[in-house]
């Protein structure tokens, strides 16, 4: 009888010493490899990206025994059990081992268990909620975080009143502003598709998901506590990337995560002058439509080289005070830029498509935009041009009656001097308008 | 010579018989694996328009963010749907009824209309490419893919609808065939392991293909009919998609694979000359592999899902990797002491086993939340699936393609062309995905024509071995139509192999066998004077010798 277990060939020597060999390569390759870990991620900014990397760290090692294991074996069954191809031969007819088949059965499950309770364990701990979240000045703040095609916004809801008596909204744009040991948690929402905030360098990442926005929406959360990283300089610099194809920008929806060095650099150097510039704006009206613009995700799909915007999916911005004068009969140059603003579907530019969203009062999160806000943003746009066609000396512009009722102003605005006179007209009729007071 | 006159006793059906309507499983197998392997050019040329795209970290080659989206959608969907899952439909469809010793599958009519509903099928979604086409990803996660897409992802849709339809018909014919169609000397525990394995994925399909036709109903009702299954304005509910899709595609990425494990089952075996290691297991494990592979879907969610969901999600997923290691062990045991003769379809049956390991380690890493957390949607997903998918599949495909083009055609296939596409697909294929899982660790998202300039150097070294890999698909493309028409005649089995497809002429007469075959009583008792008695009278029945299983030295 043939059909038994001494039919298989013997080992010789020399596969021996190639096993040998071969677990010495797996044991130094894994050890090679290990130390390239930190090469191969980002670095560890967070409490949690510690805890993570020590799973990976564990997953290596056990993937690479099983990889140099199955590479192995492969490699000398290549050398040892090779024949020509002339040999008409057969092997051995040894057809298992119910041991060795309960081993390799048992052993991998009880390795996957140990991954499944080391796993759990880390998940557990990062994903606690945690008591004393986003700290600013001893006191929670809110932050919202709203995804919108294809930029990130940050709001901060601080505890600081307005004079009107309400709370400040920090709105930091694509930038999150946050300090080492700060207790991150972020409530997340998506505008219109799902999009995911993905911050590599703390290891976190959660999706957004479009809910309705008559109730709120779909909040998501993600929390992470910044961590100091070796031979850094703060304030330091992290990407946020987006994570879920959210359409054609999807690869430039980036932000960035600024962490300070401890709360005392955060409030000198981010809260307190973001603070002080929403109660001090200024009086001009082109220098406060620069900082509301970049309040709005207009970067995202325009290019404006004065701000340093490169996006290609809508038109440029670039010299728009030269050419808003002439792309609709009969319109101003101030006619036209507050009505694309508003609704950008008025007239679309020849070559792009309608993919714009509607500003104003009326709509919600990222979009929504005052009388006092559009008026800043025209008064800025018109000084973006060699020969401005807007007049910003004391003219008045005849608003269409669509804009006029969708932010609920009563008269014309009017540039230049005058620009008082269209200030209180917004400020009269539209709830948003008061912190330029 | 002997050999041309055999060539002339054994008629090849003419080539126009594959372009048309044929019920002979044979013939339908050939115009599925034609079709698959054009699919897999076209897909392939995609894939070098991504990989020319990623050269710089800027949009450069497309006109736009859409139009790259679009690309690479139509490589998924193409690759998937048009290419993988009916490229096993053709090994299959002529593999099964012969080693099973039947004549034909069991509703030859059905097989052919199965058939024919992938052309129409994927004119419909080609045809999108050209009218607003699909953006969203194969996965199509609304509102994407309803609120803010063109008709292009109707036609997707319905594109889609009419593969899965065609992949149920063919299925449940396969359970059929292979449950009642076994000759009497057959049971189910002798049975070829690629029937076991096109079992398991069959009962897969026939389960979870439904749920796919279900979630494609429901886009295209938002999409055409104003429903709101999918947006959250009209109380739908945007997971909705993700669950139904993952629940079908989860385990569709198992119908992917399990062909291939059969297959290297098979290739293993026969070119080792020795039985296949723990054959029930290797059985069952298939069988557990489809089972558990219904419970897993909602890993493809973990940045999505409801936090607490997430472990039980991991715990199976992990699961999962037992039955699969079980498989890769018991190939070891397999080639452990036997004779291996270096043809092209072991080569490519060990460049699996060598890269498909790879694909099931990450694939461990990615069940580890917290670890998938970071790279969930990276490019280390892209490297991860497609070690499983290329590394995997193709690689079987490869194995399978070399093993049997000479029961196909008649003819063998070059060897040296083959090794020498084996070295181009090989280094081509590791060097341009294992790289990706470092780029995707570092921070670089899946699916952006635009990237952060510091992962430069990486994409350019992963295009360039792109496009090594997309070259050896000309090597095997010439080998096939060279070998078809200039190739050494096979005879009925060069391999000395003892599943029943080999004891018949190359290639089969239209019924198969002449008599009812008698299967050996194991279907890999390599190494007894009895298999050898066997292997030596099915030459001897089918005359005329057999050339060396290198071809190249035949004549």
């Amino acid at each position: 009888m043939e059909n038994n277990r001494s039919n298989i060939p013997s080992i010789s020597p020399a596969a021996v010493v190639v096993a040998a060999v071969f677990l010495l390569v797996s044991v130094i390759g894994i050890n090679w490899f290990t130390t390239f870990v930190p090469e191969v991620l980002p670095a560890q900014a967070s409490a949690e990206s510690k805890s993570v990397d020590e799973l990976f760290y564990i997953l290596v090692i056990i993937g690479g025994l099983v990889f140099f294991l199955i590479q192995g074996m492969l490699l000398i069954s290549v050398i040892f059990f090779r024949v020509r191809d002339d040999d008409r031969s057969d092997g051995p007819t040894y057809h298992g081992n119910p041991l060795l088949e309960v081993v390799w059965t048992i052993i991998p499950a009880l390795v996957v268990v140990y991954l499944a309770v080391i796993s759990f364990n880390v998940w557990n701990q990062n994903s606690e909620p945690k008591a004393a979240v986003n700290m600013i000045n001893g006191e929670e703040t809110v932050i919202r975080v709203t995804g919108a095609r294809y930029a990130w916004t940050h709001n901060y809801e601080t505890s600081r009143l307005n004079p009107e008596g309400e709370p400040i909204v920090i709105n930091s744009g694509d930038k999150l502003h946050t300090y080492i040991g700060q207790n991150v948690d972020l409530e997340l929402r998506a505008q219109d598709v799902i999009h995911s905030y993905w911050v590599p360098a703390m290891r976190v990442k959660q999706d957004l998901l479009p809910g309705n926005p008559d109730t709120g929406g779909r909040p998501t959360e993600i929390r992470f506590t910044p961590a100091r990283v070796e031979g850094v300089e703060y304030p330091a610099e992290y990407p946020i990337v987006c994570a879920e194809l959210c359409g054609d920008g999807h690869g430039r929806m980036r932000g960035t995560v600024i962490v300070y060095e401890d709360e005392a650099q955060f409030l000198e150097q981010f809260y307190e002058p973001a603070i002080h510039a929403i109660l001090n704006p200024p009086a001009d009206p082109v220098l406060r439509g620069e900082i509301v613009i970049q309040e709005y995700i207009c970067n995202s799909c325009h290019t404006l080289d004065s701000l340093g915007w490169s996006s290609r999916t809508g038109p440029s911005m670039n010299g728009i005070a030269d050419r808003a004068g002439e792309r609709v009969a009969g319109q101003s140059a101030e006619e036209y830029i507050a009505t694309s603003v508003w609704n950008a579907q008025a007239f679309v530019v020849p070559g792009y498509t309608e993919q714009m969203a509607v500003f104003g009062p009326d709509q919600s999160d990222a979009n929504k935009m005052s009388a006092e806000q559009l008026y800043a943003i025209v008064a800025y746009l018109c000084t973006q041009g060699e020969q401005s066609d807007c007049d910003n000396e004391n003219s008045t512009v005849a608003i269409p009656e669509a804009i006029k009722t969708a932010f609920g102003l009563d008269v014309d605005i009017t540039f230049g001097q005058g620009d008082s006179e269209a200030e209180s007209a917004a400020s009269e009729t539209s709830e948003e308008a008061g912190e330029s007071e | 010579m002997a050999t041309q006159h055999e060539a002339e006793t054994v008629r090849r059906p003419a080539l126009s018989e594959y372009l048309r309507w044929s019920v002979d499983h044979k013939i339908i197998g050939v115009q599925y694996g034609v079709a698959a392997f054009l699919f897999f050019m076209v897909g392939g040329a995609m894939a070098m328009g991504i990989r020319l795209e990623l050269w710089t970290p800027t949009l450069d080659l497309m006109a736009s963010g859409s139009a790259y989206n679009s690309l690479f959608t139509m490589h998924g969907t193409v690759m998937i749907f048009l290419f993988i899952i009916p490229m096993w439909a053709a090994f299959g469809n002529f593999v099964v009824p012969l080693q099973l010793g039947a004549k034909d599958m069991a509703f030859p009519w059905l097989n052919a209309f199965a058939f024919w509903l992938i052309p129409p099928a994927a004119i419909v979604i080609l045809l999108g490419y050209f009218v607003t086409p699909a953006e969203a990803g194969w996965t199509s996660y609304p509102p994407l893919s309803t609120l803010f897409s063109g008709d292009g992802q109707t036609l997707w849709a319905l594109g889609a609808h009419l593969l899965g339809i065609s992949s149920i018909m063919g299925s449940i014919n396969f359970i059929v065939t292979i449950l009642n169609m076994r000759p009497p000397q057959m049971i189910i525990w002798t049975m070829p392991l690629l029937c076991w394995a096109v079992l398991a994925t069959s009962i897969i399909a026939v389960m979870a293909t439904p749920f796919l036709a279900g979630a494609l109903t429901l886009l295209l009702l938002d999409r055409v009919a104003g429903t709101t299954f999918f947006d959250a304005s009209g109380g739908g509910d945007v997971l909705l998609w993700q669950n139904i899709f993952w629940f079908y595609s989860h385990p569709a990425v198992y119908i992917m694979v399990l062909p291939g494990m059969g297959v290297l089952s098979e290739v293993l075996s026969i070119h080792c000359r020795k039985p296949v290691f723990g054959y029930r297991m290797v059985g069952l494990s298939s069988m557990g592999i489809a089972f558990v592979g219904f419970t897993v879907w909602a890993h493809h969610m973990f940045t999505s899902l409801q936090p607490e969901l997430r472990i039980p999600f991991m715990i199976t997923t992990m699961i999962i990797a037992v039955p699969t290691g079980i498989k890769m062990f018991s190939w070891l045991g397999t080639i452990w002491g036997g004779k291996m003769r270096f043809t092209s379809a072991l080569l490519f049956a060990l460049g699996f086993m060598s890269m498909f390991v790879i694909g099931g380690i990450t694939g461990v890493m990615l069940a580890a939340l917290p670890f998938d957390i970071h790279v969930h949607d990276t490019y280390f997903v892209v490297s991860h699936f497609h070690f499983v998918l290329f590394g995997g599949s193709v690689f079987a495909i490869y194995a399978a393609l070399y093993h049997w083009f000479p029961k196909v055609t008649g003819r063998m296939m070059n060897e040296r062309l083959g090794r020498i596409h084996f070295v181009f697909t090989y280094f081509g294929f590791l060097f341009t995905f294992f790289p990706m899982h470092i780029v995707g660790m570092l921070g670089m998202p899946r699916r952006v024509a635009v990237y952060d300039p510091n992962f430069t150097d990486w994409n350019q070294f992963i295009s360039f071995w792109a496009f090594v890999l997309g070259f050896s698909t000309f090597i095997v493309v010439y080998n096939v139509i060279h070998s078809y028409f200039r190739g050494p005649v096979a005879g009925a089995n060069p391999w000395r192999a003892l599943t029943l497809e080999w004891a018949t002429t190359s290639p089969p007469p239209v019924t198969n066998f002449d008599d009812d075959p008698i299967p050996f009583e194991d279907p890999y008792g390599y190494g007894t004077e009895a298999s050898a008695a066997y292997l030596d009278a099915v030459d001897a029945a089918f005359s005329g010798g057999r050339p060396t299983p290198d071809g190249n030295q035949a004549d």
